[in-house]
Formats: C-alpha cells, sequence, structure tokens
C-alpha cells in the first residue's frame, strides 16, 4: 500500500466534502474533483489508488472521465457513486471494481472502498 | 329524299326520342319536373305523330287533324314555360298571360275560317317571344350552374331558341310567301337543330356527360389534394363542403360525419372557416341537438342527411321542406328547397353524408346525383386518409408524452436523492467527527451544509406538490390587494450584491387583486430564471405597466437564449430546454409550467419572446381585477386603488 490518494469525484458540494472528510477520518489520503475534466488533471499527475466516481455531472460525466482516462492507457479501480436507476448496469459499462447507491450510508460506503482496495490490483 | 326532307324527319325522330327517354324517366320516378318534361316532349311526339299520319296516308288534310296540331304547336310554348318555371322563379302574370294566350290561340285556331294574316302573325309572335323567354332563362340558369349541368342548360337553351327561330321561319314564310324555297330550308333546319340541342340537354348520352363532368371533378381533386395536411379536421371539412357547393354549383353543401358510438352525424358548428352555421342544420330543429362541437342529428332522424346514411345511396330531395317539415323554416331560412345527399363511405364504413342544398329542384337530377355521390367517394379518400394521419399522429403524440413522463420521474427522482444524500453523508460524518474528536472545528461548517441540503429538499418538495396542486386546479388560495411593483422590486433586491444585477423599470404601482404568495412565487421564477441564465455583468430587467384592464410584466435577460424549436413547448409540464444543462440548474424543471399554471389561474397568460444567444424576455398578462365588494372587508382608509 502506497500513499497515492483517493480521488473524489462529484459535482455536488456538500456530498464531495462529506465523503472527503469521512476518508480523512479514517486516515485515508485524498484528493477531490469538482468534474470528469478536473479529475483527469489529477489522473495525469499521479495513478490515484481508486477513484470514487459520480456519474452525472457538467463538463464531463462518469462516463466520459472513465473512457478517456483508459484510452490514455490508466489503469483505475474506480467505484460509482449514484442516485439514477440504471447505475448498477453502468458499474458494467465503464468496468468499475464497486457501486454504491445515493443515498448511502457512509458505512456502505467504507465498506465498499475497503473491499476494493484489498482486492489484487 | 330532298335535304329538308331528312332534316324535317330527322328532327321530328329526335323529338319522338327525347319523348320515349323522359317518359320512361318519369315512370321509373314521377316528380314534377318529369311530368313536365313528359307533357313537353309528349306534346311535340303528338305533331310529328299526326302530320307523319297525314303525309304518310296521303289523305288530304283533315280539318280535325290540322285543328288538333296546330293547337298543340300552340301549346309548346306554354309547357315549355312551365319547365321554366321548375327551376327559376317564373313570374305569375307572365304564366296567366301565357295560359290566357294559348285559350285564345286554340280558340281562333279552331274557328273553321282563314286566320287574317296579322292575326296569325301575332301568334306567330307569342310563340316565338315565350320561346326565346325560356331560351334567355335557360341560359341565366346555365350562367349559375356549372358542370355537366351548365353544358345541359346551354344545350336547353340553344334548343328552345332554335325552337323560336323555326316558328319564325313559318310566321315569316306565311307574310313573304316569294321566298319560300328559302323558308323550305331554313324551317326544317332549326326544327332539326332545336331537336339535337334538346338531345344534348335532356338526354346526354353517357361519354358526354363524362366529359362535361371532368373539369369540375378535377378542379375539386385538385383542391382535395393537400387536404389531408390542413391543421384539423373542421377545416377540412369546410374546404370540402366549399369545393362540392363550386362543383355542383349548388348553394351550399354540408358535411355531417357519422359518430358511430353515437349512431348520429355530427356537423361542425361555425368555425373560422365558416361565417355561419352549415346550410340545413336547424337551429334546434327536430332531432338536431346541440352539442360543444355543434350540431348533432341521430341516424334514425327524417332529415335526408340521416336518410342517405341509413339507406347507403344517393337522393334526391326536390322538396325538403315537404320531406322533412319539421325543419322547414330552418331549410327556408337557408334559401334550400331541394337537397341531394350522398353517404360518405369507405368500404363498408360509413364515413358520413355529403348533403347539397339548391334554391331549386335540379333540372337534371339525374347529373347531379351521380357528381354529388362522385365526390362524396372523393371526401372518403381525403376524411379516410386524415383519420389515418390523425391515429398516427395520436400515436406518437402518446408515445412522446409517456416517454416525457419518464424521463421527468426518473430525472426528479435523481434530483430528490441527492440533496438527501448530502444530508445523510453529511450528518453521518458529523457524528463520527463528534465521536472521535468533541468539537472538531469542521462540525459548524457541516450542520450548514446539512441546513443548506434540507432546504433544497424542500424546495424540491414544494414545486412537486405545487404541480399537483395545478393539476387539481386548487393553485390559488387567498386574494388580496398586490401590488406587483412592490413585489418586483422585493425579489430584484436579493440580487443586488449578485453578479447578475435586477433592476425594475415602472411607471406608477400596478395593484390587483391576486393571490399574493402566488404572484411572488411567478415573479420570483422568472427574475430567478433570468438571473441564473444571465452570464456575469449581464443585467435583468424587469418592466411593469399597466395596459387596460391588465397588468404587464416582462422581464428580459441577456442571457443563454431559447432554441425557437424550444419556445412553443416551454411551459410544459415536463419539458426542459434542449440547452440547458440541468446539473448546473437545480430545481426539478417544473417552474415555467408552474409559472403558466398560476398566470392562467388568475385569467391572464404567459409568453416567451427569444433570439438564440440574444437572451430572453418572459411576458405576463394578468387581468387586474376588481376587489370584490361583498366578499372582503372594505378597504382601509387611504388603500384605495383604481381599477380602470
Amino acid at each position: 500500500m502506497g500513499d497515492e490518494p483517493i480521488l473524489v469525484v462529484d459535482d455536488d458540494a456538500t456530498i464531495l466534502s462529506a465523503v472527503a472528510e469521512l476518508l480523512d477520518l479514517e486516515g485515508y489520503p485524498l484528493t477531490t474533483a469538482t468534474n470528469g475534466a478536473e479529475a483527469l488533471q489529477v489522473v495525469a499527475r499521479g495513478r490515484p489508488r481508486l477513484v470514487l466516481l459520480d456519474m452525472r455531472m457538467p463538463v464531463l460525466d462518469g462516463w466520459g472521465f472513465a473512457r478517456v482516462a483508459r484510452d490514455a492507457g490508466h489503469q483505475l479501480r474506480i467505484i460509482t457513486m449514484s442516485a439514477a436507476q440504471d447505475a448498477r448496469r453502468w458499474v458494467e459499462e465503464i468496468g468499475a471494481a464497486g457501486h454504491v447507491a445515493k443515498p448511502f450510508e457512509v458505512d456502505e460506503l467504507l465498506t465498499e472502498v475497503r473491499r476494493v482496495l484489498e482486492e489484487p490490483a | 329524299m330532298r335535304a329538308e326532307e331528312l332534316f324535317q324527319h330527322l328532327a321530328e325522330g329526335l323529338y319522338v326520342a327525347i319523348f320515349v327517354a323522359v317518359l320512361v324517366g318519369a315512370l321509373r320516378r314521377l316528380t314534377r319536373v318529369r311530368l313536365d318534361l313528359v307533357l313537353f316532349f309528349g306534346d311535340a311526339a303528338l305533331i310529328v305523330i299526326a302530320s307523319t299520319l297525314v303525309r304518310a296516308l296521303s289523305i288530304l288534310p283533315v280539318v280535325a287533324v290540322t285543328d288538333l296540331e296546330t293547337a298543340l304547336l300552340m301549346a309548346l310554348p306554354y309547357l315549355l314555360l312551365r319547365l321554366v318555371g321548375d327551376f327559376m322563379a317564373v313570374p305569375a302574370w307572365l304564366m296567366r298571360g301565357a295560359e290566357l294566350g294559348l285559350l285564345v290561340a286554340v280558340v281562333l285556331l279552331v274557328v273553321p275560317a282563314p286566320l287574317p294574316l296579322p292575326l296569325t302573325l301575332v301568334l306567330v309572335a307569342y310563340f316565338v317571344g315565350l320561346s326565346l323567354y325560356a331560351a334567355l332563362a335557360f341560359w341565366r340558369g346555365a350562367r349559375r350552374s356549372s358542370g355537366v349541368t351548365r353544358r345541359r342548360f346551354q344545350a336547353v337553351a340553344l334548343g328552345s331558341g332554335f325552337l323560336g327561330l323555326d316558328i319564325l321561319v313559318a310566321g315569316l314564310g306565311a307574310a313573304l310567301p316569294a321566298q319560300a324555297d328559302l323558308w323550305g330550308v331554313l324551317g326544317p333546319l332549326c326544327g332539326m337543330a332545336s331537336g339535337l340541342a334538346y338531345v344534348l340537354g335532356f338526354t346526354p348520352p353517357t361519354w358526354l356527360r363524362r366529359a362535361w363532368q371532368e373539369p369540375e371533378v378535377r378542379a375539386f381533386l385538385g383542391r382535395a389534394a393537400t387536404l389531408p395536411h390542413l391543421p384539423d379536421t373542421h377545416a377540412i371539412v369546410a374546404e370540402l363542403e366549399r369545393g362540392a357547393a363550386a362543383a355542383t354549383g349548388g348553394s351550399g353543401a354540408t358535411i355531417g360525419l357519422f359518430d358511430e358510438h353515437a349512431d348520429a352525424l355530427r356537423f361542425f358548428d361555425a368555425s373560422p372557416q365558416r361565417a355561419h352555421a352549415p346550410v340545413g342544420v336547424p337551429a334546434g330543429g327536430e332531432g338536431f341537438q346541440r352539442t360543444p362541437e355543434g350540431w348533432r342529428l341521430a341516424a334514425s332522424a327524417r332529415a335526408i342527411s340521416a336518410r342517405a346514411l341509413r339507406e347507403r345511396r344517393v337522393l334526391l330531395a326536390e322538396d325538403v321542406a315537404r320531406e322533412d317539415p319539421a325543419n322547414a323554416a330552418a331549410y327556408a331560412a337557408y334559401g334550400a328547397t331541394a337537397a341531394l345527399a350522398a353517404p360518405i363511405t369507405a368500404g363498408q364504413k360509413r364515413l358520413g353524408v355529403l348533403v347539397v342544398y339548391a334554391p331549386r329542384a335540379p333540372l337534371f337530377a339525374d347529373s347531379d346525383l351521380e357528381l354529388v355521390q362522385l365526390l362524396a367517394d372523393q371526401a372518403a379518400v381525403i376524411l379516410e386518409s386524415r383519420t389515418l394521419l390523425d391515429a398516427a399522429a395520436a400515436a406518437q403524440a402518446r408515445a412522446e408524452a409517456g416517454r416525457l413522463k419518464e424521463d421527468f420521474l426518473s430525472s426528479a427522482a435523481h434530483d430528490l436523492k441527492t440533496p438527501i444524500a448530502g444530508i445523510l453523508a453529511q450528518a453521518q460524518v458529523l457524528q463520527r467527527q463528534l465521536d472521535q474528536h468533541p468539537g472538531d472545528p469542521r462540525a459548524p461548517t457541516g450542520l450548514a451544509r446539512i441546513v443548506r441540503e434540507a432546504r433544497r429538499l424542500r424546495a424540491l418538495v414544494l414545486e412537486l406538490l405545487d404541480a399537483s396542486l395545478l393539476d387539481q386546479g386548487r393553485l390559488l388560495s387567498t386574494r388580496e390587494s398586490v401590488d406587483l411593483v412592490e413585489v418586483a422590486s422585493a425579489v430584484c433586491a436579493r440580487y443586488a450584491r449578485g453578479p447578475v444585477p435586477c433592476r425594475v423599470e415602472a411607471a406608477e404601482a400596478v395593484v390587483g387583486w391576486l393571490d399574493p404568495a402566488r404572484v411572488r412565487q411567478l415573479i420570483e421564477h422568472l427574475i430567478d430564471n433570468a438571473i441564473r441564465f444571465s452570464p456575469p455583468g449581464a443585467e435583468v430587467v424587469v418592466r411593469l405597466w399597466r395596459e387596460a384592464d391588465a397588468a404587464r410584466l416582462d422581464v428580459v435577460d441577456r442571457g443563454i437564449g431559447i432554441p425557437p424549436e424550444d419556445v412553443p413547448r416551454l411551459f410544459e409540464r415536463f419539458h426542459r430546454g434542449a440547452n440547458v444543462d440541468d446539473r448546473r440548474f437545480a430545481g426539478l424543471g417544473l417552474g415555467l409550467y408552474l409559472s403558466r399554471g398560476i398566470a392562467e389561474a388568475h385569467g391572464g397568460r404567459i409568453w416567451a419572446t427569444s433570439t438564440p444567444d440574444g437572451g430572453s424576455t418572459f411576458s405576463v398578462r394578468l387581468p387586474l381585477q376588481a376587489r370584490p365588494t361583498a366578499a372582503a372587508p372594505a378597504p382601509a382608509a387611504g388603500r384605495a386603488w383604481t381599477n380602470g
């Protein structure tokens, strides 16, 4: 386990802050982005351990981010966070490692984060 | 045989042939017109037979036979006048005069003494005058009609003219016996021409009838080809009625559409296309029933339209008022004496009835019935294709509405979940922070976020509830005296320090009796919207003024504008603009739908004008209703307002 941060991407300020504070409390290093384009800039600077990714965002959405990152050769572990009905299907579409449905319990999110991080990369 | 003899025989043969044809027609179904035709041509045929007998038997003219022949001849113009009277008004004095003249002529001729020449000439003048009058009358009939009817009228006019000439020649022969050769040729020539013209007029061969009919049918079809694309069935029916009236030369035409469920015919009421109620649809006459869409007539009624529908065949009523006496006054009001009704059917399916009205019984009913049925068949094609188009459009609209609703529901669910997710996550994180570090400095920020998200959620839920109230028609609650300028200024003031300032332009207070909360909501929404879609530094201007007894409000922005294709649907329930990124602009997108609801609940309206990328203007017109004097307590002193 290195010190690579977890990247949290969400355009909703409250959710972004809450998730960031939660991971901070749990001792995970983290970085944030408010849309897919910002997230790509973060990824370009260094590969995150994990990406917590909202799907519906302005500028560049979750799909766009996942596709561009994959095309650029980044091997990313992604957990999608979405309120949409079709979110389960999207997990497969973008090859995500996990999913939490909004609104989620923070324990749910932490369990999913730990599960994905324990999987061999 | 000499040429003039040939002409003579030919003319005689033609008259006898027409007599046989009209006799057969009259025996099939006797009408007044047919009876008069039989009388006229029967008279002519008798003359022919009498003279032929005299010639064939080579007997010297028997006085009795000659007298009979002459009497019959003198009756011809009178009978012709009767025929004219069947389709147009002949002055009563003329009719009586003709009868008297006929009587005098017969008496004079039967007196066994050769007539002095002047008297003969008077009789000739009587005959020629009446024939020429008939010829002119038929010619006028031709000018008022079209198609086959016009041609047939023209032929009959020519026939009558030649008949008059024939007798004129006979008169000239008596007056100027020196030119006997000339008269001997001219007389039979005129006789033959008159016979030929009458054949064409009264018994035209089918091929000729078709050829005469073609231009009218072609014109009707030309107009009809584009009809199914007219905006509504009203417009199509009105256009078909116009076309049918023009093609038949009738005074008017009405189409009743068959409503299978109600087993009734529906007649459209006065529409923009039609200035008055359809001809033959009486105001509340027997069998007719007023409905919001127009008139309804039970399929079992006595009116000719219902009968044609029931019997599935083209019908003629020479006197509609007599056949349907209960509605006589209504027919008279439209100047309709005769009516032709043809069922409009597509296969076994009954679509309706086409009724053509005329001020007089048609002289050539057979041609007219044929044409009306032909037009009804074309109308069937048009109405049927319109029905198919309508059904396809309705199905498409239903599918579109369903899709929009689904999109809305899934998007609304998503929008509601987002603040809940924020509140839930933030509250739980706060719990953990305070568990681990009581007095965590991040706690107040977290709490503020929770309050913000809870407010956002409340706004969304209220928006949904308002939409539901609107659908139930319960949007407005109380009414008070509201100054719109005051409301707009208060809303604008909230944005004073924002990146997009808001300015109110009003010359005077605009006060009305309105629901204060809803009007505020409406103004808030429009200003909010304008500011949200404006780039920083732009300005939103709210203009308020009074227009007659209404308030006018314009909210003008220099924002992203509205694509023209979106403008008509802007205020629809589930609509979001194509250029609106709904993540950036919070809310369920019901704002404009609610705004329209508020404006309309006050009896007003709302609309938008836009130049894409040049900003938009949202306009509202609200009637400034007077404060009801009885319903509310008297206004406080000094707070009176005028209401125009």
